[in-house]
């Protein structure tokens, strides 16, 4: 994925689209928007910085989880596997990210208890159980199901300044990589190894 | 909720709220803080009593410090307990399935080897056998593991820096010995056994709390001299409320006061003010093993994912 920051205006559709498509409970944010501020006054600048999972290709969270829970699919897409989880959450501590949500229950939105408060709360805890699992973590798949049947992830489709694009980074004519190469597309800690697969464009 | 919301949003160094007291659950993710502290101790009592102690019950405290305490810590502390055994799966790559295992081969070593002490005599070995010695060091060496497993599951976390240093082993085993020596002179005394060899008990311990001592002042120095974030996590060590647990607790209470008790008890005159003051030195300690640990857990903080020129 590559998230082009200057077209970025921390709207936060990106996070409300993946709060929709994946039922994620209140204090899961498996996409979100951090503010960031840099620079001196008179050249102080604020930016959006959206954040998600980066799908490392050398994944810490991967290296550290001691159950396999988190497995690396053969499309580069990393995954939690919930029933498999054991919620130690060493790999949320390994994680340089912030990538990654431990969930203890599933919780109403608008009492914060586990009992659903209406007929589309208990639609919504049905899909989180159906997707992850309680007491366990969990983490942005790049829309995984939506990937595979050739669909772009929901943050990338709601998007409305169209700052995201998904595609294979192992194509060199995709957009995606494309994008990289001419607008030098830079990645978060890079330092560690990690090799994410989110890539972003510079906003200056 | 909103505490740790605003942790998730944190542009700058952000606190890691998944291990120890004030995480993500409260006061249940401060059970994985007890296994860690369980663990240490119970492990570098086995040793100790085993080692220079000889006693049987203290060893016992120390094997079941480990295999109750630290087991159920654990599984309070896991979000799917009934799946604990799956943390044992991956041994290669992850610290917390080693240190699993190592705690588990430690426990039926240890309970192999005080078997027939504790008058399970249908055992073929007695202790003094060359089996019972060979299940004697075995279970000596995987209580070592057990005692520096956790030092190398927090220096595992690159983007933590405060913890991604070469020290946690040696301060997590240090403390682990330290805190051994303090539970096996508490058994011992509040048992009202007899202490064979309290001066060599004795002289060991001041020689662990000035060894701790240095560990950490080499800790804070390395990371005054750190990145931005190891710098944060020095300064919410030393002027936050967290250096109530740090400098008033780990440092002052739990080595300085030892330290100053453990040489003063040999002007004591009489022998029960002596042995008094021991136990004190012994309570601080634990008191200060503990805090060191919450402390250390307490003042993780992620490196910023982003840097400036974004």
């Amino acid at each position: 994925m590559v998230i082009d920051l200057k077209r970025c205006v921390s709207c936060h559709s990106c996070t409300a689209a993946c709060k929709a498509e994946h039922s994620t409970p209140p204090g899961v944010f498996w996409a979100k928007v951090v503010r960031v501020e840099s620079g001196r006054y008179p050249t102080v600048v604020r930016q959006g910085l959206p954040l998600l999972c980066m799908n490392c290709k050398e994944p810490e969270c991967e290296k550290v989880c001691p159950t396999g829970a988190t497995k690396k699919r053969p499309n580069g897409i990393v995954v939690v596997v919930s029933d498999i989880c054991v919620g130690c959450r060493y790999c949320s501590v390994a994680c340089p990210y912030g990538a990654r949500y431990f969930a203890e229950d599933w919780k109403d939105y608008f009492t914060g208890t586990k009992e659903p408060s209406s007929i589309y709360a208990e639609h919504l805890r049905k899909r989180w159980l159906e997707e992850s699992d309680r007491g366990v973590v969990s983490k942005c798949n790049f829309c995984v199901d939506r990937a595979e049947a050739g669909r772009t992830p929901a943050c990338v489709e709601a998007c409305p300044c169209e700052a995201r694009t998904f595609g294979d980074l192992d194509d060199p004519e995709s957009e995606a990589s494309q994008l990289i190469v001419k607008r030098r597309g830079m990645q978060l800690h890079s330092e560690y190894g990690t090799e994410p697969s989110v890539y972003y464009l510079p906003a200056r | 909720m909103d505490i740790l919301q605003y942790e998730d949003f944190q542009p700058g160094p952000r606190a890691q709220m998944e291990w120890g007291f004030g995480g993500r659950r409260r006061w249940r993710d401060g059970a994985l803080l007890m296994a860690l502290f369980l663990g240490g101790i119970g492990a570098g009592q086995f040793v100790v009593s085993t080692w220079l102690v000889e006693s049987v019950t203290s060893a016992f405290i120390g094997l079941l410090l480990v295999g109750v305490g630290k087991t159920v810590a654990h599984l309070v502390y896991l979000g799917q307990p009934a799946r604990f055994y799956r943390l044992l799966l991956r041994p290669r790559t992850s610290w917390i399935s080693r240190g699993l295992i190592f705690m588990v081969a430690f426990v039926g070593l240890a309970a192999a080897y005080l078997a027939p002490e504790l008058g399970f005599e249908w055992v073929p070995w007695t202790s003094e056998s060359s089996f019972g010695q060979a299940l004697w060091l075995a279970a000596v060496a995987t209580a070592a593991l057990v005692m520096v497993y956790d030092g190398f599951v927090l220096a595992s976390c690159k983007s933590i820096t405060s913890w991604n240093t070469a020290l946690m082993p040696p301060l997590f085993f240090t403390y682990a010995v330290a805190g051994g020596v303090a539970m096996t002179y508490l058994t011992m005394t509040v048992g009202g056994g007899e202490l064979l060899d309290r001066e060599t008990l004795v002289r060991l311990d001041a020689m662990l709390l000035t060894t701790m001592f240095a560990l950490v002042v080499i800790y804070i120095t390395n990371m005054a001299g750190s990145t931005a974030a190891a710098r944060e996590s020095l300064r919410r060590l030393t002027s936050t409320r967290l250096a109530i647990a740090f400098i008033g607790l780990a440092i002052g209470a739990g080595l300085l006061v030892p330290l100053a008790l453990t040489y003063y008890h040999e002007f004591a005159t009489e022998g029960a003010l002596a042995s008094t003051l021991l136990a004190a030195s012994a309570i601080l300690e634990l008191a200060g093993d503990l805090s060191v640990r919450h402390s250390i857990l307490r003042a993780g903080l992620h490196v910023p994912v982003f840097s400036e020129g974004l």
